[in-house]
């Protein structure tokens, strides 16, 4: 715990905000900054990257070379703490046929501390699927409700990125992006391939800095261009809320953060209005309730969704704020599939520096909207690319199977001779994809599971057997030898939930019949309940979700500080 | 979890300068060879591994630590530190693998707790059993005492893209020996040396990009693919 304005036990906060990622880092900077007092909830253990991320230590240092294991599944040295695909003791369940994953960390500054950090800009008609092919829901907003906050947001936290001039691919406008990183060979290579193919390799937006941002509370420094972005960022460079909204907002005065602290549910003081939350303190199992004039939740998608799914009470055994019948329905994740080719003109070619910025400098956004308007696709949405391809040990599908020198040569000569094409894609929301609490099962603070029912459509089948069909194409063009396994597309894609992109369990609407909270993420059945993280998403779109995330809640939480204004609070 | 899951892990991985992907080997047709190169002996039983912890889901990485305690004996340590010599031996560029202690790598690797490596522990303790049994069937003598060019023999045999079934499992042994082998060997300042890697250098400022040598040769590899620079 850190000292704040309000001793967590004894005070009335303006604000409880339950989760410390990206919303309720957002959450948290904004609201204070407003003039709030604010308690923040962490479910995990308190966490500093400048004393905890090994930065610059070799793989070599950590046990079986910092290989994934299922403690770290994403590494040795990578900032996930106290989780991965499990948490212990925290189970989730699924129904019979279900192949669901969920990822979750148990520290402060949540998956910020290891994320993609891929901020595309979702468009137009991100916002309007259901008007433009007639699946899903629109939102209750448009492209230019967002865009202001877009371009505060890019501002905040910093994103590099050049222009993309393409439908559907809205520009920032001047002022809003640092300059992009050079690209390396190979995605220079891809960049002429696919061209030649009439499909587009533009500059990715990548929440890294490329130069300094000078702050009296958290200073930032640009990349300097090395060290593997997913340990986390004791520089700064890489956005997380640990490095950048959680001091800010500390530095207030008007902030107080209690870690270890799992919220079990939202507390009630009369049938429209939340009186706080009670949270289990993870280290003694104690109980605790704290009181609040508004509950902001930001726990992640499935938590959040969770919270009020074990919040209603005998009086409403369908969960909290949830007359809609919507909560827990309409869960989408990425749909994801790699592919992989070793490039022969790439072997033996010339060594230079290819860690740049961490991850791509390059990506395809998806370039097909004319095509799929006019009928000519399967699938109804959209994918896109990242790309990969560096120096270093070469995947074993490209080294021949011999032993001696040869073996010795191989490596040498195929050592930044592959490249991969990573496809992430949208999931339209399907009747048999939901989460809800398991009737049998409790995590072991007694607080009852989620249980997860998980089904890819037709359309993202075929969406990903178009992706293989695209990539294939573009590693024959550079004369490349594929090495994917031959599967069905159905088992090409990845497990639900896999790509970390769980959203829409608690969609926006323009009604309170359709939808679990209007567009500022206020629930309609309960005045001063306010959900501002993934699960409020009406789409999942094909474009990563974080920055849409904090721009929503950005938004979200300035309307809630004009509603204190008001006296709605009072 | 199917390659293609596995290769998504791997591939977020690989944001690391060194990617250290897991090994999926090439696809082995076992049985399409009617002939064995020589009488193979039997694949041995090799018993459960003893119960060990992982390092947890929040280890300290300031002080990386191997909890689990090792599993292979001296000899069969030395065993694979030849190996090592063999398989990735010294050359101009760089020591043999065994001489930079790959062998202490493998048995690490092999004594986890973890799923893949006790499916690689099974197969690289009976490969070393084995490899002596079938040495001494062939030769008289354990694989280390062996003559070079009887070893020679041993692991070309080991590498034949579709061999008998007898020898699926001796071939699979030698596809994870490998594996491990380019795993421990690379992964060290040598192996990266070796492969000419530069980078893990903090270069404040912009990213430099390509050298003029790279670009010069993209350039090639464009016109011989008939491709437009862009």
């Amino acid at each position: 715990m850190t000292s704040g304005a309000i001793d967590a036990a004894e005070g009335v906060a303006d604000v409880v905000i339950v989760g410390s990622g990206a919303a309720g880092g957002m959450a948290a900077y904004s609201l204070t900054k407003a003039g709030l007092r604010c308690l923040l909830l962490e479910a995990g253990r308190d966490y500093d990257p400048q004393a905890e991320v090994n930065m610059t230590a070799p793989e070599s240092d950590a046990p079986l070379r910092g290989a994934a294991t299922p403690d770290k599944p994403f590494g040795y040295f990578d900032a996930t703490v106290g989780g991965g695909w499990q948490v212990d003791g925290e189970p989730y369940t699924m129904r019979e046929g279900t192949d669901f994953r969920w990822y979750r960390s148990r520290m402060l500054g949540g998956r910020t501390n290891h994320w993609g950090r891929h901020v595309p800009r979702w468009g137009p008609y991100d916002f309007k699927p259901f008007s433009r092919d007639g699946l899903g829901v629109d939102w209750p907003i448009g492209y230019d409700d967002i865009a202001p906050f877009y371009d505060r947001v890019e501002r905040m936290i910093g994103v590099n990125g050049g222009r993309i001039e393409l439908e559907n691919h809205p520009d920032s406008p001047p002022g809003c992006l640092m300059p992009p990183p050079k690209p390396r060979i190979p995605e220079m290579l891809l960049k002429a391939a696919c061209e030649s193919l009439g499909i587009p390799v533009r500059p990715a937006h990548t929440a890294v800095l490329t130069r300094d941002m000078p702050d009296d509370v958290a200073p930032r420094a640009a990349c300097f261009n090395a060290t593997p972005c997913t340990r986390g960022c004791p520089i700064g460079a890489m956005f997380q809320t640990t490095t950048s909204f959680l001091p800010m907002a500390k530095a207030t005065g008007r902030l107080t953060v209690v870690t270890d602290a799992m919220v079990a549910r939202v507390v009630m003081a009369s049938a429209n209005r939340a009186a706080g939350v009670e949270y289990v303190d993870r280290k003694t199992g104690a109980r605790h309730q704290v009181k609040s004039r508004v509950v902001v939740l930001a726990a992640g998608t499935c938590e959040t969704t969770r919270l009020l799914l074990n919040s209603g009470g005998s009086e409403r055994p369908g969960g909290l704020a949830n007359y809609s019948g919507q909560l827990g329905r309409n869960l989408t994740d990425s749909t994801g599939a790699s592919f992989r080719a070793h490039i022969p003109e790439l072997a033996d070619r010339p060594r230079y520096n290819e860690d740049g910025i961490g991850g791509q400098h390059m990506y395809i956004p998806f370039w097909l909207y004319q095509q799929q308007k006019r009928g000519e696709l399967d699938f109804p949405r959209g994918y896109h690319f990242e790309l990969g391809g560096r120096f270093g040990i070469p995947p074993a599908a490209a080294l021949p199977r011999v032993w001696g020198k040869g073996l010795k040569q191989a490596v040498r000569s195929a050592s930044g001779a592959s490249i991969a094409m990573v496809l992430r894609g949208e999931m339209i929301p399907n009747k048999d994809t939901y989460c809800e609490i398991d009737p049998g099962v409790k995590d072991r603070f007694g607080i009852p599971v989620l249980r997860f029912a998980f089904r890819w459509s037709q359309h993202e089948i075929n969406q990903v057997a178009h992706g293989r069909r695209t990539a294939h194409a573009v590693f024959k063009r550079m004369n490349g030898t594929i090495l994917d396994p031959e599967l069905p597309p159905e088992k090409l894609i990845t497990a639900g939930g896999e790509i970390i992109h769980e959203l829409g369990t608690a969609r926006m609407g323009a009604d309170a019949r359709s939808s679990v909270v209007d567009s500022y993420g206020q629930t309609w059945d309960v005045d001063n309940l306010v959900l501002m993280d993934g699960a409020i998403f009406a789409s999942g779109a094909h474009k990563n979700p974080t920055l849409t995330i904090l721009a929503l809640a950005l938004r979200a939480s300035e309307q809630l500080a004009a509603r204190f204004k008001s006296g709605a609070f009072a | 979890m199917t390659p293609s899951r596995r290769e998504t892990l791997q591939w977020m991985m690989a944001a690391a300068a060194l990617p250290l992907a897991r090994w999926s080997p090439p696809a082995m047709a076992a049985g399409q060879n009617t002939t064995a190169p020589f009488d193979v002996v039997d694949w041995p039983e090799v018993l459960p591994p003893p119960p060990a912890r992982g390092y947890g889901r929040d280890p300290d990485l300031m002080t990386p630590k191997v909890p689990w305690p090792l599993t292979l004996s001296n000899k069969q340590r030395a065993t694979v530190d030849l190996l090592g010599d063999l398989i990735l031996p010294a050359d101009e560029r760089s020591p043999g693998a065994g001489t930079l202690g790959v062998g202490a790598f493998v048995d690490e690797w092999i004594s986890a707790p973890y799923p893949i490596q006790r499916a690689d522990r099974a197969l690289l303790i009976g490969g070393l059993i084995w490899l002596d049994a079938q040495s001494r069937a062939l030769h008289g003598a354990t694989f280390d005492a062996i003559a070079p060019s009887q070893r020679d023999g041993l692991l070309d045999a080991l590498v034949v893209a579709a061999p008998v079934v007898r020898m699926a499992k001796p071939v699979a042994f030698m596809d994870t020996l490998r594996h491990l082998f380019v795993l421990g060997f690379y992964s060290l300042p040598e192996g990266k040396a070796d492969m000419g890697f530069i980078g893990d250098q903090p270069t404040p400022g912009d990213y430099p990009g390509p050298s003029e040598e790279a670009l010069a040769h993209l350039a090639q590899v464009l016109d011989h693919l008939g491709l437009a620079s862009s």
